[in-house]
């Protein structure tokens, strides 16, 4: 069987993928875009050789991305989503019934029509009449929108060091808070605390000179590289660390128990944060 | 602004995602003054703690040398760090940050007189000696202070080597020592310089031999030696992986601990391995041309502001500014904004075409670069700025 091999630039280890079938090899406008099958994950999304997605697994991802700060909001309406062209963070955040509006932000259209074709049970909430598609740069998007009505901001990019880095300046997070509402929240994922650390403190200092309240929270991510991985959250006024609402979706691994332990322990938090864990 | 770099997975070997994430921001902006260096904190700081960690009873001396920018020298200063000078010029930087001199230390063999009557007002009290004149001059100047002599050890194998120009064989070692001891100096140690960039190994193992049948012979003159200092050497990757810090040192440790009596202190004095990988010079293209098949690049920096090591065979790797998914790379001539044909930083560099007033990174720009820099021809040397 021929093989994948990974090539995520910040990472020590490089991962290979058996190769069942390669469905797809195509070229957008921003990114190379491969949908292969693997024996064990299934079908696999992946863009510029990093693998974003697989089937049997994303759920975790997209779960934690989106549940915790969803249930931190006591009532959340209007949601964006930012990048997660593939569609799994609009799937889960449309099984919360408050929602009444998801504003989806890609800016590689291609990466929707791969996923609607290869991946439905992923994609398949991006066509539901409670979500508005905007193919754009999702900066351009919260620069432009001045309004504060945004409940939850989530944003599901690629690695931090490319294209998605739009997605990670001060000037970026300010609009961010411009368009939350007072108990709005945002999140989004910060690499892995094993083999990225310092990028995870960057990220939270970035954010702790926008935001009042910055936090961290952990997930299990089997197929990105370092595995252990950290998901920052800030918001204006409330704890993420609290659930606001009883989870009463259906989920694989998210629950209320997960949502409480998934934040670091306040002792290792201040430690990470004082650049005292030594690994 | 955003600016898009073209960043490559074997960019990642060498300089560190945080890093490049914390220049990245910095450059957000329209307009970039360049050339600049950036110099990340972080990576001082972590590289300063690794330094002499596996290698007992160590003290390290940062060879002001590498860098002596006074926002840096002032950072080494508040993590503790010793320094090792060789002139008045740079004493006068370390006082006026008040640096004690019982963190100061001087390797340079042959010193000014200026810069020994400074040493001596200001307190300092190790110095390196290779020839019986310094003998004479040290003990006139500062009367009773430590020295310890420079033995030659072979260089081959670092990319700078030093050799030649300073130590001594141990016959005349030997003779230096017993010297400095009748002139009522105090013959304290040994020194050797495996050469800068050392990524051979075995250079410490064959330094260390030498510099235990030097301390043998001295015993057996009831010279009794207490300090070895094994200069600097450590390398830091420009565009191929090296030796690491722990491996050379685990390795060097051991052969101390074989060899020296219990107690010894070492004394390392890194440069390049403190601020050399913590540095990003950040410089514009000024301009393209093809002569004959050959495509050339010009940088605002080049061999005479801030490149000097490149004529001497350091090979940087650039990270370059281009639009996004710059496919088309090319072989270019990179060189200098002077006139001077000489100006020429590398040949044959592989690298997306950038546009004029684009940026181009080198990486692993921190040492070396801007201490040796002038402003031939008018063009300015990189302001240093700690990020």
């Amino acid at each position: 069987m021929i093989k994948f091999f990974e090539k995520a630039p910040y990472s020590p280890v490089e991962y290979a993928y058996d190769v069942e079938e390669i469905l797809y090899i195509g070229k957008s406008k921003f990114q190379e875009i491969k949908v292969i099958r693997n024996p064990y994950f299934g079908m696999m999304l992946i863009l510029d050789d990093v693998v974003q997605l697989t089937e049997r697994d994303e759920f975790f991802y997209h779960e934690m991305l989106t549940h915790v700060v969803l249930h931190a909001h006591p009532h959340p309406r209007k949601v964006a989503v930012i990048g997660g062209g593939d569609g799994g963070a609009v799937r889960e955040v449309l099984k919360h019934m408050s929602v009444e509006k998801v504003y989806f932000i890609e800016i590689d259209e291609a990466v929707l029509q791969v996923s609607r074709k290869y991946f439905p049970g992923v994609s398949s909430g991006i066509d539901d009449p409670r979500v508005e598609i905007k193919i754009m740069d999702g900066a351009e998007f919260m620069r432009k929108r001045k309004r504060p009505d945004i409940d939850a901001v989530i944003i599901d990019s690629t690695d931090i060091i490319g294209f998605a880095r739009s997605l990670f300046t001060n000037e970026f997070f300010t609009a961010v808070k411009n368009c939350l509402q007072d108990e709005g929240m945002f999140v989004t994922h910060t690499e892995s605390l094993h083999f990225h650390k310092d990028m995870v403190i960057e990220i939270q200092d970035v954010l702790k000179g926008v935001f009042p309240i910055v936090d961290l929270y952990t997930a299990p991510i089997a197929t990105y590289p370092g595995n252990w991985w950290a998901f920052a959250v800030a918001s204006k006024e409330l704890s993420p660390r609290e659930l606001r609402q009883k989870p009463a979706i259906q989920t694989k691994y998210y629950c209320d128990e997960i949502h409480r332990q998934a934040f670091l322990p306040k002792g290792l938090y201040k430690k990470l944060m004082q650049r005292k864990l030594p690994w | 602004m955003i600016r898009t770099f073209n960043i490559e997975k074997f960019h990642a070997d060498i300089v560190p995602e945080s890093t490049l994430f914390k220049v990245l921001k910095y450059l957000d902006k329209e307009h970039v003054k360049t050339p600049i260096l950036l110099m990340d904190r972080s990576k001082i700081r972590e590289k300063t703690s690794l330094i002499g960690h596996y290698i007992s009873n160590a003290r390290v001396f940062y060879a002001v040398k590498a860098n002596p920018d006074s926002a840096i020298l002032r950072f080494l200063n508040k993590l503790g760090m010793g320094f090792e000078i060789s002139s008045e010029g740079e004493l006068e930087i370390l006082s006026t940050l008040r640096v004690k001199p019982e963190r100061i230390i001087s390797s340079n063999p042959v010193k000014s007189l200026k810069f020994l009557h400074m040493a001596s007002l200001y307190g300092i009290n190790y110095f390196s000696f290779d020839s019986f004149d310094e003998v004479e001059k040290i003990a006139k100047i500062i009367p009773h202070s430590h020295v310890y002599v420079r033995l030659s050890v072979p260089n081959e194998g670092s990319e700078w080597p030093l050799s030649k120009k300073f130590g001594v064989e141990l016959d005349e070692a030997l003779e230096l020592l017993i010297y400095a001891q009748k002139k009522r100096l105090k013959p304290v140690g040994i020194t050797f310089h495996v050469g800068s960039q050392c990524t051979n190994l075995y250079n410490w193992n064959i330094a260390l031999d030498k510099a235990k049948t030097l301390w043998d012979m001295a015993e057996k003159k009831k010279i009794k030696l207490g300090v070895l200092n094994i200069g600097g050497g450590y390398p830091i990757t420009y565009t191929k992986n090296v030796i690491s810090i722990e491996t050379i040192e685990h390795n060097v440790n051991s052969l101390i601990y074989k060899r020296f009596p219990k107690g010894t202190a070492i004394h390392i004095e890194p440069g390049r391995a403190v601020t050399g990988d913590a540095g990003i010079l950040v410089t514009s293209v000024i301009g393209k041309a093809t002569r004959c098949d050959e495509q050339w690049l010009y940088l605002d920096v080049g061999v005479f502001n801030g490149l000097m090591e490149s004529v001497g065979g350091i090979r940087y790797s650039y990270i370059v500014e281009s639009d996004k998914h710059a496919r088309n790379k090319k072989q270019w001539t990179v060189a200098g904004p002077s006139c001077d044909s000489f100006d020429i930083i590398d040949t044959n560099v592989v690298l997306p075409e950038p546009r004029i007033g684009n940026l181009i990174l080198i990486l692993s720009g921190g040492a070396y670069t801007v201490s040796y820099a002038s402003e031939f021809n008018g063009f300015s040397i990189p302001k240093t700025i700690l990020i």
